[in-house]
């Protein structure tokens, strides 16, 4: 096993590695916190709708598949296919928000803020630190599609399973763990 | 079929088997669900971020995430 090893570019596994643990710690906080109030925060969980976050679950890794396509075909040369998947996923990233966005909407109706229960001060601040990734991720697509070379599309391509592999870990704990 | 697909079908069969298990309650439930959350970052991890062709890499990132969900659920069992 040796760090040359690792496909692409050892600063982007750099990148990977810090986020999770970012995501992890703010995970982990949330479960200390919720020990000294379970019942409230299993009562607070209840009130979001787990369908929407399984729906984002399937549009995201859908847009993971094109964005590893996009990979593939860069690698190969075919630039004009690398576009085409790298637009197909960053569609799934504007899906992706969108849903989040309604989700947050209904949130809010029924009257649920950041300040409404120290879970949703958990909730709105990872689920909106992912959002603003996954808004990053969307530029960084459209940015290396532009000349569609191959060591590029394969960064932006790792940020964006970066962004899918958080998101898959922090779904659980978010949305379904009570 | 490509190692690309079967990965992406692999994900969308455990976010279907996530979201069959939310309707059940109790440790059990919660071990299942993130022994599926597991499963979902190793598959991408090791499909799409290609570790399964970096020897021994795929130990590295899946073993301190799988102490981590260890901890998780010892935090939400107590």
């Amino acid at each position: 096993m040796r760090i040359e090893d690792l496909p692409g570019e050892l600063l982007m596994w750099v990148l990977i590695a810090s986020e999770v643990l970012v995501f992890a710690a703010g995970i982990t906080a949330m479960a200390s916190v919720r020990l000294t109030d379970p019942e409230g925060f299993a009562a607070a969980q209840a009130m979001l709708d787990g369908r929407m976050a399984a729906l984002n679950t399937v549009v995201l890794v859908t847009s993971g598949l094109f964005a590893a396509r996009a990979e593939r075909a860069a690698a190969h040369q075919e630039r004009r296919a690398a576009r085409l998947f790298l637009g197909l996923a960053a569609l799934g990233g504007v899906l992706f928000l969108v849903v989040k966005g309604m989700e947050y909407a209904a949130d809010m109706e029924a009257g649920i803020g950041i300040e409404t229960h120290p879970f949703y001060t958990f909730y709105f601040l990872i689920t909106g630190f992912h959002a603003a990734h996954v808004l990053a991720g969307i530029v960084l697509l459209g940015i290396v599609g532009l000349r569609a070379r191959a060591e590029a599309v394969q960064a932006g391509a790792a940020f964006w399973h970066m962004v899918d592999l958080v998101w898959v870990l922090i779904l659980p704990p978010i949305y379904l763990l009570a | 079929m490509e190692g690309l697909t079967r990965t992406w079908l692999l994900l969308v069969a455990l976010t279907a088997a996530t979201t069959t298990l939310a309707f059940f309650d109790g440790r059990v439930a919660a071990a299942l669900l993130l022994v599926l959350a597991f499963l979902k970052a190793r598959a991408i991890l090791s499909g799409f971020l290609h570790l399964k062709r970096a020897t021994g890499w795929i130990f590295v990132a899946t073993v301190p995430l799988g102490i981590w969900l260890t901890v998780l659920f010892g935090l939400y069992a107590i």
